[in-house]
């Protein structure tokens, strides 16, 4: 009947008809029925209940638009149940309190699971279209409401977690099946009811309880014994959560042992007393940096923390290597060194800091911060090659030297004057294929092709240039005394080395007066090659080559000297004369009076390949002095080797000459530079081109900005550029 | 005696019935059946030789025992469906039942099952079938609603406004869009209950802060829950309005563009691969057509057609669009039921119209119906005059057709619950087409 209906009632003739009525107590009855079930559930005791009549008199209750009251009976029923399980539970003592508790939780929800069963048909029809809560929600919700926050509940329930789980962090052993029954209870009521009567406060006793612990444990551990204790703190919570939390609370209660135990103390760590990271570094102590590698991830700012510290410790230590007066007279140990801390910091990076990026890029960073500290790095890492390629790899399997090749690169690649050290190199390189000291030609290759992937072609198109000339000097004397072998007879042999001038690191040096006998020969060998190579120029650099004279001492002593050009020029006047001053060796040899005192100095001074005696008898060349052979010459060998004395490492003088020629053939590279860069861009400001040519460049070196305005400036006077005549900061290119 | 622990003995009002537990296991927990025969009711061990009473129809039991033995349902012709229901309501089954009806969809294998005839007056807006079978129908301002029995729920009405499109949330819930009533803040879109018809809440528009009165037209929802309307405002608020269902909440506008008509929409199709919202603005609404994606998160259209500027013909004239986001290309149809496409990949295409129905012409009716598009599992729907066509493969070959004379023209059509719902303009009476269930052997 709706109201339009009942206005117009007067109208209306009453159709003859019985109005159905239900029985007015019916709906009371069918409800007691249900009310007993409901209790005896509860009591245990539904054995003696038909499920069938329980099911139909549900049933019928919905159906005779009982519903409301079927749902109403039921909220006040099971609360009554329930509020009598709180008081049981509130009288439980002590430790009996969670049992009972759990136990009241299983009898709640077996009960429910059956009340629901009986239900059922009101739980499908008149709850969603009355948009009320499902049976089982509810039921959870009243367990909830009645039990769980019952003030006498609520706090002693929580106590009892935190205070179990106190325990079980100082070492007691607890009821975990318990704690997740319990646990498992609150998550069962909703997250909400977990976060807020449980979860919320664990979190913060936690807290002050880890803040407690760490404040303890910094003042009498050092940094490893520290972490150790946190990493297992923090296993323990993980492994917590894992037995009787819900796995949501892993990341919220690790944060919290990240804070109170890493995060709050991670400076103090980082840098306690003998024990910090620094003392970790030094001592290699690849467990303890793992360890705190792996903690320290987990907090915000944790690991650029230790990269800091670490890159400034490798600096600072890196400066005091590269600046280290005593290792700078050894330029190999003074690469060996590089590379032993790189190998170190690799090391370290690989088992304690797995491979991070973050912490190669920063040892990559302080490597190429310190190396150019040293201007003279280029120099030593080619002198450093040179002895590896010497002498140092003898015996030395292929792969090995592979690997010391790659490390060798790997220092290159910091250098930021890549040129200076490829005027070092082609020198030391030069020596060693001039002097046949080199002692594997695959190795030299290796390394030639390794400069070549990482420079381009430009870089070592010279330095195979300088292969190429001792391939064709071994066709070319062939060739020579193929021609010449009737002529030649038994005059000396001679060996000559064609190089290609431009491709080697040829001074122009004054020759020197060559014996006659050689002379000649050399002059033979002269119209030989004119011959075959027409529209050449030869030119002897007598400061590069060797000579094996055989000499005979006073008593007979027989010996094979292996000595240099120069040298053979000085001992080849002792053939005609006992004694010979200074003045007068000079003279007839015309050597260079610096490379002819070096070379005094290695024939009369140095012990046990003294082969000439001189007057007086002191350490430096006078030019008073006076020479004479050693007829007391003895050596153990029959072949003795005479060094040059030459300073390894370049002298002062000459260092500034490599100096400057390096900065002279920069020039022309800016030029190239600058030009490109312009042909591409037309119009350009000064700050603009400055960078674009550094970057350029820095392959190769690092270009100095006023060097660059030097050749702009340069570039203007010969038309190449010119400045903007409204804007004089620009610069436009002059096609 | 030889009686087997699984057997169980039901007397269903005077009539014994034997059957086995596994049988019985078949209804689920969540039946009388399984909650009867749970350990905690104590009843299957020990009194497997009793009998258990329940004091219900044995004829329609016997069907509803039979339905749970075999899958299948066969209702003898002098028993009524109705009380079917009810009585696999009161054990709890009634979800099988419905899924004995009828079988997975198939477009090439739709058989008419029904017809429904209602009472409401003019043609018919829209039918929208529903996610379990169900369906609604508006017809002027009301809404009408089935469940999947067909039984009629209260209509729905929304200020008793001009209904524009309706559409399911879900099966409890459905959101009507309707025009605006000037000055009074009715009309607009909201959401009701399908069973009884009561309306939860409206969905409102705000501008600058404002809440706008609006007329709501087309709808779209995203499985992402959230809900699309084209909207048509007082003065500024023109364009896509998007929602949250579950709240009820505005979330994001999309302002219409100057040159292009989003606040009159036709059509609208969310595009879950996408994440972008077809849009089509279509002939007669506006003179001409308009097709676009929306890309909400940067209010951008990454795609976008129109037939602006070029020579319109009636061949040429879009009636209804439908993306197919598998192919990545967007199906339109002309009013010759013609198919066209375009490639949603390249911007600003043209049509390759393929007119395979051109013989058509010249048979058009008195009161003829356009065509509209839908799509289901890689099947082509197109409805034309009194007929739906289906088509499929990669060239969309027409496979099939479902005509009806009763009722004249086809207005609109709807696939949803595995059923295929039809509406026709004449009379008020919409067909229901289901698969039937695959043959016994």
């Amino acid at each position: 009947m709706n109201s339009s209906n009942q206005k117009k009632r007067n109208f209306q003739i009453e159709a003859f008809k019985h109005k159905v009525v239900v029985d007015p107590k019916y709906a009371d009855k069918t409800w007691k029925i249900l009310e007993h079930a409901i209790t005896e559930i509860y009591n245990h005791n539904a054995s003696g209940l038909s499920f069938e009549e329980l099911y139909r008199n549900a049933y019928n209750m919905v159906l005779h638009k009982f519903g409301e009251k079927l749902y109403s009976g039921l909220v006040g029923t099971m609360t009554l149940h329930l509020q009598e399980m709180a008081k049981t539970i509130e009288a439980a003592q002590g430790n009996l309190f969670l049992e009972e508790l759990n136990r009241k939780w299983n009898d709640h929800n077996k009960a429910l699971q059956m009340i629901r069963d009986i239900l059922m048909y009101m739980d499908r029809t008149f709850i969603p279209s009355n948009r009320k809560t499902p049976v089982h929600e509810l039921g959870l919700n009243l367990w909830r409401d009645n039990v769980i926050h019952s003030s006498k509940i609520q706090t002693r329930l929580l106590d009892t977690l935190l205070e179990l789980i106190q325990k079980e962090r100082t070492g007691e052993i607890i009821n975990r099946g318990l704690m997740r029954n319990i646990i498992k209870m609150l998550m069962d009521l909703g997250s909400s009811v977990y976060q807020e009567d449980f979860e919320k406060h664990f979190l913060e006793v936690s807290a002050d309880f880890y803040r407690a612990e760490s404040q303890d444990f910094i003042e009498c551990c050092d940094c490893g014994d520290y972490l150790k204790k946190a990493e297992r703190r923090l296993n323990e919570e993980i492994e917590r959560v894992s037995l009787y939390l819900d796995s949501k609370s892993e990341t919220k209660i690790t944060n919290v042992v990240e804070k109170e135990m890493i995060a709050s103390h991670m400076l103090r760590l980082v840098h306690m007393d003998n024990s910090g990271l620094v003392n970790m570094l030094i001592d290699d102590k690849y467990e303890d940096l793992g360890r705190m590698y792996n903690l320290f991830r987990r907090v915000p700012n944790g690991l650029p923390t230790i990269r800091d510290v670490m890159t400034s410790h490798l600096r600072e230590t890196g400066k005091q290597l590269v600046t280290d007066a005593e290792k700078l007279k050894d330029p190999v140990e003074f690469v060996q060194c590089l590379l032993n801390e790189k190998d170190k910091y690799d090391k370290i990076i690989n088992l304690a800091f797995s491979n991070d990026k973050t912490f190669q890029n920063a040892l990559n960073s302080s490597f190429e911060y310190f190396i150019n500290l040293n201007p003279r790095s280029p120099e030593f890492i080619s002198l450093f090659v040179d002895e590896k390629l010497r002498k140092g790899l003898k015996g030395v399997s292929e792969e090995d030297v592979e690997t010391i090749l790659d490390k060798v690169m790997m220092l290159f690649r910091y250098l930021q004057e890549k040129d200076v050290f490829e005027k070092y190199y082609k020198q030391h390189l030069a020596k060693r294929l001039l002097s046949g000291k080199t002692v594997s030609d695959d190795a030299e290759r290796s390394l030639i092709v390794k400069l070549k992937t990482e420079c381009g072609y430009q870089f070592t198109s010279k330095l195979e240039g300088m292969f190429t000339d001792m391939k064709t000097s071994q066709d070319t004397m062939q060739g020579f005394y193929a021609a010449y072998a009737a002529e030649l007879g038994d005059s000396p042999t001679l060996v000559v080395q064609v190089l290609t001038t431009g491709s080697w690191p040829t001074q122009p040096s004054i020759t020197c007066n060559l014996p006659a006998e050689m002379s000649a020969l050399c002059e033979k060998f002269r119209s030989y090659y004119l011959g075959t190579h027409t529209g050449r120029r030869l030119s002897w650099q007598t400061n590069m080559g060797t000579a094996d004279l055989k000499a005979i001492f006073g008593k007979g002593q027989k010996h094979e000297l292996n000595v240099s050009t120069y040298q053979m020029c000085v001992l080849m006047l002792f053939n005609s004369a006992d004694r010979l001053s200074y003045k007068e060796i000079e003279q007839a040899t015309e050597i260079p009076s610096s490379d002819l005192r070096r070379c005094l100095q290695s024939l009369a001074c140095v012990k046990g390949k003294n082969v000439l005696r001189k007057e007086p008898m002191s350490k430096d060349i006078g030019e008073e002095d006076a020479f004479f052979v050693n007829d007391k010459f003895t050596s153990k060998f029959y072949k003795v080797k005479i060094g040059t004395v030459v300073a390894q490492k370049e002298s002062e003088p000459e260092k500034q000459e490599t100096r400057q020629r390096v900065e002279e053939d920069r020039k022309p590279q800016i030029e190239a530079a600058i030009v490109r860069i312009m042909k591409s861009r037309r119009v350009l400001d000064h700050n603009n081109i400055i960078a674009e040519v550094t970057k350029q460049l820095q392959s190769r070196f690092l270009a100095n900005p006023g060097e660059i305005k030097k050749r702009i400036e340069s570039l203007i006077e010969r038309d190449f550029l010119e400045r903007d005549s409204s804007d004089r900061r620009l610069y436009r290119y002059l096609a | 005696m030889g009686i087997q622990k699984d057997r169980v003995r039901f007397n269903v009002g005077g009539k014994i019935f034997d059957t086995s537990a596994t049988t019985l296991a078949n209804a689920g927990r969540n039946s009388l059946f399984g909650a009867m025969f749970d350990e905690n009711w104590d009843l299957q061990s020990g009194h497997s030789t009793t009998e258990h009473f329940i004091d219900r129809n044995p004829d329609y039991f016997a069907v509803l025992l039979d339905l749970l033995r075999t899958g299948e349902l066969y209702l003898p012709s002098n028993m009524s469906e109705k009380q079917l229901y009810r009585e696999a309501l009161f054990y709890g089954i009634l979800d099988h039942v419905r899924s004995a009806k009828w079988g997975p969809f198939d477009g090439n294998r739709l058989r008419l099952a029904r017809s429904v005839t209602g009472r409401a007056p003019g043609d018919g807006t829209a039918i929208r079938a529903g996610p379990d079978g169900g369906c609604c129908v508006a017809h002027g301002s009301m809404v009408h609603v089935y469940d999947w029995m067909l039984e009629v729920h209260p209509p729905i009405n929304l200020d008793y406004q001009r209904v524009n499109d309706a559409g399911w949330i879900d099966p409890e819930s459905i959101v009507i869009s309707a025009c605006e009533r000037f000055g009074t803040g009715d009309g607009g879109m909201g959401l009701f209950s399908a069973s009884t018809g009561e309306r939860r809440y409206k969905f409102h528009v705000s501008h600058e802060n404002q809440v706008k009165s609006y007329t709501a037209g087309a709808l779209s929802f995203s499985p992402d829950y959230k809900l699309f309307s084209s909207c048509k405002g007082r003065s500024n608020e023109y364009g896509i309005g998007v929602w949250d269902q579950v709240t009820g909440k505005q979330i994001d506008f999309f302002y219409e563009p100057p040159g292009w008509s989003l606040g009159e929409a036709d059509k609208l199709q969310w595009l879950h691969g996408n994440n972008c919202l077809l849009v089509a603005t279509l002939f007669p609404r506006k003179d001409n057509c308009y097709i676009g994606l929306l890309d909400f998160r940067d209010k951008s259209m990454p795609w976008s057609w129109s037939d602006v500027g070029a020579p319109i013909t009636d061949e040429k004239r879009v009636r209804d669009a439908i993306a197919m986001e598998e192919s990545s290309s967007v199906c339109v149809v002309n009013e010759y039921e013609d198919l066209g496409f375009m490639d949603l990949r390249r911007a600003a295409g043209s049509v390759r119209w393929s007119s395979r129905s051109r013989l058509m012409k010249g048979k058009m009716p008195d009161e003829p119906c356009y065509p509209k598009l839908a799509l289901h599992e890689g099947q082509l729907f197109s409805s034309m005059n009194d007929s739906i066509s289906v088509f499929c493969g990669q060239d969309w070959v027409l496979t099939s057709r479902l005509r009806r004379t009763y009722g004249g023209s086809i207005c609109d059509f709807s696939i949803g619950g595995d059923r295929l719902f039809a509406l026709h303009s004449e009379e008020n009476v919409f067909d229901i087409w289901e698969t039937p269930s695959p043959p016994i052997i």
